[in-house]
């Protein structure tokens, strides 16, 4: 079968930290530390407070940044910095704005053991599956926000990756094409098994889309709790079971939220 | 249907123009009508008519538009050879920009028309002189918005570049840092000619046999205001012209890829 070669790997995050220093100095720590294991194939969605450092544990699994202390490991291999075995769709798309739909999505592919050919078929099967097929022609410009970020997410799956971070992917989206698109995201993850790692500030999100949830902590950011989320899918949001583990998930949260505006905290961002 | 009226939208755009262009004229016949000037200082506009039709028949309005215009071409896609590079190159490396910069941030205040002296001693009045002071008015727009364009390169686009595959620099370089500052090198490249055709008249007006400069300059010296005018109205309208394609291309561009 087209495009999936691959299958998810386990990913695991071993006594992670960052520690930023300041012009003046000092050096703030942002991150952990931190370990998690990811199972292979996983669905796992992080929530945390704004600046808990949750986009910073993404940017370094996505190796952007280097951590501090700790390592990651892809299987067996540690992270040295970005791979395509490790995609990713951003909040903002991050769509190349010079290319089409199809161009976009076709991005990713261009290494010399693929022809022109199987790219554009590749990147065309890819498009079917978000059902953007008819729009491969057409400038990203032309798309709404929730078409924009189908195309991101065909480029990303496009690439046969083996694990898929995720940053907010919908987080600028409608509620109701945000509805829409996890779903489909549920849909596709069901098909290509590929490992993900979700950042969300939803909660409702979080519980729709993970196999485990971790709720972090405020800066610097550490792993507060953790759950399964064992209900079957497609997860009625609405029901007795997700409604309580939503208000115990809300309790933390605002623990932490509130952290932040303690005396003697720093405030984040 | 909407598409039908299309054509008539895009006319209702043109209309503010040819308002003031009309108001422009009246004033003037307006002036002439009660001030009654020496037509030596200020010609009726029937009069620069008149010698806009003499001027397109004999052929001379054509061939001074046509040198000035290929001055201005010609020294323009030079600035642009050597600046679109140098621009590119100097927004991704920081290093080259501190040693670049100072040269640029010294030299650009000097206006291209205070080269004109240097050219003419340097060069004579031949045409390398005109390229040289178009050239340097081009140069700095083009370079400054090349260098701009390329240090706003949205950062979460470099990220997905290095994600999907652009290991190395160079190849970020090309497949991302290079197509997403085009938009910003376009309007350099706009606002250069725009530069580059107020340099090349004014090049013109002093050291030329041809050109729209030397046309307006000539008919000062033998007193032909109706002259002067026509060469202005051309380098006007033309200088409008211009800026529209460009403006048009820009737009094109912006949308490539349906």
């Amino acid at each position: 079968m087209m495009g999936t070669n691959n299958t998810g790997k386990r990913l695991r995050i071993d006594r992670l930290t960052k520690t930023y220093d300041t012009r003046s100095g000092e050096s703030i720590a942002a991150l952990g530390p931190i370990s998690v294991d990811v199972k292979s194939s996983e669905f796992l969605v992080i929530v945390g407070p704004t600046g808990c450092g949750k986009s910073t544990l993404l940017q370094i699994l996505a190796g952007f940044l280097k951590p501090t202390e700790g390592q990651v490991l892809v299987g067996d291999e540690p992270i040295t910095g970005p791979s395509i075995d490790r995609s990713m769709v951003f909040q903002s798309y991050a769509l190349f704005p010079w290319l089409s739909v199809l161009e976009n999505v076709e991005f990713g592919l261009q290494r010399k053991e693929i022809s022109r050919r199987q790219r554009s078929e590749i990147a065309l099967h890819h498009l079917r599956m978000v059902g953007l097929q008819d729009f491969a022609n057409k400038s990203v410009d032309e798309l709404s926000g929730g078409m924009k970020q189908r195309v991101a997410i065909a480029r990303a799956f496009a690439v046969d990756p083996s694990i898929m971070l995720m940053d907010e992917p919908f987080g600028a989206l409608d509620a109701l094409t945000r509805r829409l698109l996890q779903r489909e995201l549920l849909r596709i993850w069901h098909e290509q098994q590929r490992t993900v790692v979700f950042i969300t500030h939803s909660v409702e999100e979080a519980i729709f889309l993970a196999d485990r949830i971790l709720v972090m902590s405020a800066r610097p950011g550490r792993i507060r709790a953790e759950w399964n989320v064992t209900a079957s899918r497609p997860r009625d949001v609405t029901s007795d079971e997700v409604r309580q583990l939503e208000r115990q998930i809300y309790a933390l949260l605002d623990e932490e939220l509130l952290k932040n505006f303690a005396p003697g905290s720093r405030t984040p961002e | 249907m909407a598409s039908r009226f299309a054509p008539l939208a895009k006319a209702a755009r043109a209309l503010p123009f040819v308002y003031a262009a009309i108001a422009i004229v009246v004033v003037w016949q307006l002036v002439v009508s009660v001030t009654k000037p020496e037509p030596s200082v200020l010609p009726p506009p029937s009069a620069v008519v008149i010698a806009f039709g003499h001027l397109l028949r004999n052929g001379e309005l054509g061939v001074d538009t046509a040198y000035s215009l290929a001055r201005v071409v010609f020294a323009w896609l030079l600035s642009a050879v050597v600046a679109i590079p140098l621009g590119l190159l100097m927004g991704s490396s920081q290093r080259l920009e501190r040693i670049v910069n100072p040269f640029v941030e010294l030299l650009r205040p000097i206006s291209p028309l205070a080269w004109i002296p240097m050219a003419i001693l340097w060069f004579g009045i031949g045409e390398s002189g005109k390229i040289f002071v178009v050239f340097i008015g081009t140069f700095f727009p083009i370079l400054l918005s090349t260098v701009a364009g390329v240090k706003e390169v949205d950062p979460v686009l470099l990220h997905a570049g290095r994600v999907f595959g652009c290991t190395s620099r160079a190849t970020l370089f090309r497949r991302v840092v290079v197509p997403a500052a085009m938009p910003s090198v376009v309007v350099g490249l706009r606002v250069a000619f725009g530069t580059g055709w107020a340099a090349i008249i004014a090049a013109e007006l002093v050291a030329a046999h041809t050109g729209l400069g030397y046309l307006i300059a000539n008919g000062m010296d033998v007193l032909r205001a109706d002259l002067v005018l026509v060469g202005m109205i051309a380098i006007g309208v033309l200088g409008f012209l211009f800026d529209a394609f460009f403006r048009y291309a820009q737009r094109r561009y912006s949308r490539r890829g349906r």
